[in-house]
Order: structure tokens, then sequence, then C-alpha cells
């Protein structure tokens, strides 16, 4: 691991430039800018990289080897590696278990899966959803037992991104069926190669395999490979770091997306067309306004003030401002927005990939639905 | 209006529809689209035939010159039915092609034996047919030509009259394109004879209309799909349909659907009792515009409405999203079908 300098204490502007200097010196020979996923195969030489430079995990302490960054350090080096298009790494540990652990783990997890998480020897899938608990995450049924020194797991989760990826799946399992839903969840940690998992691919609607399916037929786990207390998992895994509920707001996505349908247009021919700008300038001014209101998040941030349940305002507009971008450009794009190839290969010019991208954002992480229930509750304190 | 044909139609497009039977399935099964996907032309030259033997490719061929002689609105309910069962094959391009042939159809197009297609769009992103010849010579590209891949017969449109080419006289440029089909393009340079068509404008607006109700269809059966999910998915012990949020969109949905069934035909119905030339336009135009949302905006809502499971390509949902971003575009975008619209208001047309 190497000594890492005091980010915190660099100007913006010095860490900036650390930042953009560091990605364009050490980002591999693997593709850049690209609207899916990449597979561990692939990415793993990245992964390697900012494992080696200590640079995987930014918002770990430093005493675990993360680079401990301040909300504000943090947005620069994910705007500066996302300005180079650096492909996103397999990162559920880094960004979901690794705090997780960090909260509510006990010592000895602490040391025996951080380090491995640094070295990228475990690469983890969020097991949440199941086939008839999505929205309604509470209603999990895939059971773990106690059996002596260990829990032995019966169920079915899926949706798992890049699953077909990972070596460890972190689950919620019902662990009590006699109380309230909440309060009979445990969080555990399996091993994907114990005996009695299997998966099963997805093809998603881009007709690439991103999730797939985990199945649990009698799997056996030492009893202490549960965090945060038996039948406490709900909470653990409700608790989601203030300032990643901020970055999935940024308006970075849109931005990007407006300038690619300004290539669109361009080629289309319709870039001075009144009846396309009438459209254009409502959505860009959606994404400057966008952008100040995403600021007034990140200064919240900077002043250490807490983040409260309408930070999902910003996810809800962001995530659907980007899907009305995407559809302007497949009229925009005319017949071709129709072909699985853009034309000449350039994927500016990829309406079809854009629109297809934008679409599951609004159904993961919370779909718009339960967002603006929880806002219509949470913040506009409406009855019901 | 008086309707001259009076209420025939209804009774014709009723057959029109129980023939169709023969090459949509009546139970919604999409295996056999699936089947053909992302393989050879993307579709099954044998359902070609099948449908000649209906004789659906006589329909807008008059009776004086053999054929059905059947009305706009018949063409368009025949469409929906095609387009709720995700049909990929030319049909609604051949039924075209012969309408602009009439007497001089081939046999063996008019059996499906040979499929054929008509290729007028000079460029991609424009409506304009006169293309395609030099100094009298058939020469030139069509865009977006339906079918062309697994084609043996193209009508090509010109402004100096129409040719009938064999595949062996084109080019075909093909794209793999997000339904499982081609999209295509086409150059020729002919010394085929061009024969003079008065009909080639009418034509092209008929199919805007055929077109539009394809896509009604591809929209109502999502919308049906959707609302069966709304009725038997289950979150926090109750059917998602119950909630008033997803209720109220699958209302828009429908009341979507329904001014465009009622554009549509109630434009048909004018398409077939004679309508001027200008109107006519704007009216294909405005019909377009409406189905080519319609479809976007139901797929999409349909993939929300289905959570992950809408996310993947095993969910016969996304069939209809993908339908709908390959072919809501043909025929004019909604960008360029309010452009068009737009420009009409100067000829104070669109009122
Ligand atoms: C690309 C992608 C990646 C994912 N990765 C993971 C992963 O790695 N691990 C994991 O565990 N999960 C993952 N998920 C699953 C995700 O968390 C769920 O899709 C999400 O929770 C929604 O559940 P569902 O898909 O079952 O939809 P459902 O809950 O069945 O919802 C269907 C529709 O009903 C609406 N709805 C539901 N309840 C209400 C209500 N009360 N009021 C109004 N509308 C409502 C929803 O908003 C949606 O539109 C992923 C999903 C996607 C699309």
């Amino acid at each position: 691991m190497k000594d890492l300098p005091d980010f915190n204490a660099m100007s913006d502007d010095a860490f900036r430039a650390l930042a953009r200097d560091f990605v364009e010196t050490h980002y591999p020979d693997i593709p850049r800018y690209t609207l899916g996923r990449l597979h561990w195969d692939q990415v793993k030489p990245w992964y390697m990289v900012l494992s080696a430079q200590g640079w995987l995990c930014p918002t770990w302490p430093r005493a675990h080897g993360g680079m401990e960054l301040t909300a504000a350090k943090h947005l620069i080096l994910i705007e500066e590696f996302e300005r180079y298009g650096a492909a996103r790494v397999n990162d559920i540990g880094p960004v979901m278990l690794g705090p997780l652990l960090l909260k509510f783990g006990t010592g000895a997890q602490k040391a025996r899966f951080l380090p491995r998480i640094l070295s990228g020897e475990h690469i983890w899938a969020q097991g949440y959803s199941e086939p008839g608990a999505g929205s309604d995450l509470a209603a999990v049924r895939c059971e773990a037992v106690r059996d002596g020194a260990e829990w032995v797991i019966n169920g079915q989760k899926t949706w798992c991104t890049l699953g077909m990826d990972a070596n460890w799946i972190f689950i919620l399992a019902r662990t009590d069926k006699t109380v309230k839903k909440q309060a009979g969840i445990s969080f555990l940690l399996v091993p994907m190669d114990a005996p009695g998992v299997t998966t099963r691919n997805i093809e998603n609607l881009e007709r690439e395999t991103e999730f797939c399916e985990v199945f649990f037929d009698d799997v056996r786990i030492p009893a202490d490979h549960i965090v945060g207390g038996v039948n406490e998992g709900w909470a653990a895994a409700k608790a989601l770091l203030g300032h990643e509920r901020v970055f999935i707001g940024a308006p970075r996505l849109s931005a990007a997306a407006m300038s690619r349908l300004g290539h669109i247009a361009r080629r289309a021919g319709v870039w001075h067309d009144p009846v396309f700008r009438d459209r254009y300038v409502a959505l860009q001014c959606d994404v400057a306004d966008l952008s100040d209101l995403f600021e007034a998040y990140v200064d919240r941030l900077r002043d250490g003030r807490t983040i409260g349940a309408d930070v999902a305002m910003l996810k809800v507009f962001q995530s659907e401002l980007y899907q009305r971008i995407s559809e302007l450009m497949m009229e925009v794009a005319g017949e071709e927005a129709g072909a699985v190839m853009p034309p000449e290969g350039d994927r500016r010019l990829h309406a079809a990939a854009t629109y297809l991208s934008a679409r599951p954002t609004t159904i993961f992480g919370g779909s718009t639905e339960i967002m603006r229930n929880m806002l219509a509750k949470a913040v506009l304190d409406l009855p019901g | 209006m008086q309707d001259e044909a009076g209420e025939d139609w209804v009774e014709n497009a009723r057959m029109i529809v129980d023939s169709a039977g023969a090459i949509v399935p009546a139970d919604g099964s999409l295996a056999r689209v699936r089947a053909v996907r992302f393989k050879g032309p993307g579709y099954d030259r044998g359902i070609m035939a099948e449908a000649g033997a209906l004789g659906l490719f006589q329909m807008r061929v008059g009776t004086g010159a053999g054929g059905l002689g059947l009305g706009l609105r018949e063409t368009c309910e025949l469409a929906r039915v095609l387009g709720r069962g995700l049909l990929p094959e030319p049909v609604l391009p051949a039924i075209m092609a012969a309408a602009l042939l009439q007497e001089n159809l081939p046999g063996s197009a008019l059996t499906g034996e040979q499929v054929l297609t008509w290729a007028w769009q000079d460029a991609p992103g424009r409506l304009d047919w006169t293309g395609g010849v030099k100094d009298g010579r058939l020469c030139g590209r069509k865009h977006a030509v339906q079918g062309a891949a697994g084609a043996d017969l193209f009508v090509v449109v010109t402004g100096a009259g129409i040719a009938l080419l064999p595949r062996d006289a084109v080019t075909v440029e093909v794209a793999d394109s997000l339904d499982g089909g081609k999209l295509c393009s086409i150059a020729f340079d002919n010394a085929a004879d061009l024969r003079p068509c008065a009909t080639a404008q009418s034509v092209i607006e008929d199919a805007t209309l055929a077109h539009s109700a394809y896509l009604l269809g591809v929209s109502e059966r999502a919308l049906e799909i959707t609302l069966d999910y709304l009725r038997i998915r289950r979150q926090f012990d109750r059917p998602i349909g119950s909630f008033q949020a997803l209720q109220h969109r699958a209302t828009e949905m429908k009341v979507g659907l329904e001014l465009s069934r009622a554009a549509i035909f109630a434009t048909a119905r004018r398409f077939d009792t004679g309508i001027d030339a200008q109107s006519r336009a704007q009216a294909a135009a405005r019909v377009k515009l409406r189905a080519a949302q319609l479809a976007m905006h139901v797929s999409r809502e349909a993939i929300q409405m289905h959570g992950a499971i809408g996310i993947t390509d095993e969910a016969d949902i996304g069939l209809f999203v993908r339908k709908a971003m390959a072919e809501a575009n043909l025929f004019g975008s909604p960008r360029m079908l309010r452009a068009r619209l737009a420009a009409m208001l100067d000829e104070g047309l669109a009122a």
C-alpha cells in the first residue's frame, strides 16, 4: 500500500489536478465512456491499479486503507474520473459493504473482509431483491435457520448486478417469521463457492448479461457471518451514506447526454430547426437548474449539515431528466435511431443506447414511484 | 359526412382480422416472433406466402384490376392486428407496393411466393420521394426500405414514375435493427422501364396511416400486458394496480390510445370517401405524430410499471419497447412531423 498525501489539506484545484493526472497516468488499456457495465475480466486491471495506488476506497478511513476524502474532494474525484470516461469497477465492496462493515461490523469482520475488498480478492454482489420482494423489500422470504454453529440458507435472490463476477454476496435473509416483517431480517455474508449456491444469468433489455439470479439450497455459513446482530439486518441495509444519496443526483449524466443530443441534431441537420430548439433549450434549462440544486446539497455536505429525506428529489429529477433527453435523442435521430449500432460506429450518435440505459435509472435504488410516495409523506407531511 | 361504403367496411374488416389469425396467434404468443429475431432477414418468408394465400396483398388492388378493392379502414384494421402481434414480416409494405402496381402486380408476388416490397424514401429523416432518377434513368438510392433484406421484388418510386426491380438489380445495405429485423437502404442504377404513377403521394399517405395503425396495435397490446401485470403483481400485500400513482398513468395511456385510434380511423374514412390533397398530407402527419408518440410513451411506461423484470430480454414486454424504438420514426419522426405541421401553418392549413 502506498503512503498517501493528505488530500483534504490540498486546495480543491490542486486535488483536481492530482486526480486528473492520476487517471490519465494510470488508466489501463481498457474501454472508456461505456454506457453499460464492464465485466470483471475487462475491468480488473483498473481495479488493481486503484488498489495498488490506494485509490480504490475514497470514503474509507485511512487506517483501513481508504483515502478518507471529504465529500467535496470525493466529488472532485468522481468528476475527474468520469470526465476521462474511466469505467466503473465492481464497486459493491468498496461502496456498499465496506462502509456498512465499518459502521456495523465486528473487529474481526473488519479485519477479515476490508483488506480483501482492497486487494480485489473478494468481489461482492448485493443480494437484497427477490422475485416477490422488490419495492417491498421487507417481504424477503429467503430464509436462514440456525443449526449449531452455522446458518442454513434456503431461497432465492435476483437482479444481482454483476453477480456472475462476484465470489461473495451479502444478503437479507428472514431469520424470524413470527414478528413484524422488518424485525425478522438479518444481514448475512455468503461465499458464492459454498455448496448449494447456484446462479442463472439474465440478459437485460440491451441483451447484455449484467445481472443474475442466485439460488441457495441448504447453504451453510459460519454463525459469525452475520452483520449487526440477529434480526437487526434491516437497519444496516437501510443505512446508506448521506453523500452517496447526493451524488446519485449529480447532473453529469444529463449534461453529457445533452452534448450527445447536440451531435445527433447536427448530424440530422436540425440543429437550427426551431421546433428542435424549443425542446432543446427547455432541457438545457432543466440541466442548469438541476446543477444548482445539486450544488446546494453539496454545500450542505461541505458544511457538515445532515442530509434529509428530501435529497430524494435529486434522484427523481435527475433520472427522469436523463430519460427525457434520451427521448428527444430518439426523435431527432430519425430512422437511424432504430439501429443496433450507431451511425458510422460513432457512440456519441447512439440515441438508442442512451434511451435503453436510461430505463433502469428510475427503477433501481428505489423506484421513482416509491421515492415520490416517500417524499409526499416525509417531506410534504401528507396523510396516508 | 355520408359514408358511401356504408357499414360494409366493418364486416370486411372483421373478415380480414379473422383471417389474419392465421399469421398472428390469437393467444398473443410471441414465441415465433422471438425465434426469427436477429436471424437471416429477421422474418419468415413462409409467412408471406400464408399472407398471400389469405389474399392480403390484393386488398388495395382495385376490383377492376382483379383485386379486392378494400378501403383504408380495413387496411388499418389489419395493420392494428399485425401490430398487436409484432408481426415482423413486410405485409404492409407488400400491400402498398401492390397498390402502386395494380394490374401489373406479378402473380408470384400476389401469392407471396416472392416477397414484394417498395422503396420510396430519398433520405433518412425526410419524406421526399421524387428522387432516384438521373436523366430519365433509374439511378440512386432509397432509404428505410422495409423488409428489403429478404425481398425478391422492389417497387421503386420516383418522380418520373415507378419501376419493378428484381433482387439482383439492386444493392441492399443492411444494418441490424433493435427489434431483430434489418434497417435497409437500396442502391440501383438500371435501365428498367419507368411506368407513370399518379398515386405515389397518396399511397405514401395511406401507408403512413397503416403504419400508424400498426403502432396503435403495438401500443394496445403493450398496455394490455401491462394492465395484466398491474393486476397480478403484488407488493406491500396488494396488487400494484391498486396504487393510484399507477392507476392515473395507466389511464393516461388509455386516453392516448383512444385518441390515436379515433384519429386513425376517422382519417382513414376521410381518405376512403375523398379528401383534398392538402388536408390529406396534414392529416397523415397528425395521425402519425400521435401514433409514434403513443408507442414510445406506452412502451416506456410499460417497462417502468414492470420494474426490473421489464429490463430483461426474456420478458415479452421488452419486445414492444424495441419494436417501438425500431419503427416509431418510420414515415417521419415526431420532431420532423411537428416541423412539417408547423410549416403547413404558413400555408393556412393546420388550423
Ligand atoms: C438494472 C438493475 C440492477 C439491479 N441491481 C440489483 C442488485 O444488485 N441487487 C439487488 O438486490 N437488487 C437489484 N435490483 C433490483 C431493484 O432494487 C428492484 O428492481 C427495485 O427494488 C424494484 O423492485 P421490482 O423490480 O420488483 O419492482 P416492483 O416492486 O414489482 O414494482 C413494479 C412497479 O410498481 C411500482 N410500485 C411498487 N410499489 C408501489 C407503490 N407503493 N406505489 C406506487 N407504485 C409502486 C414500482 O415503482 C414499479 O414501477 C436491480 C434492478 C435493476 C433494474
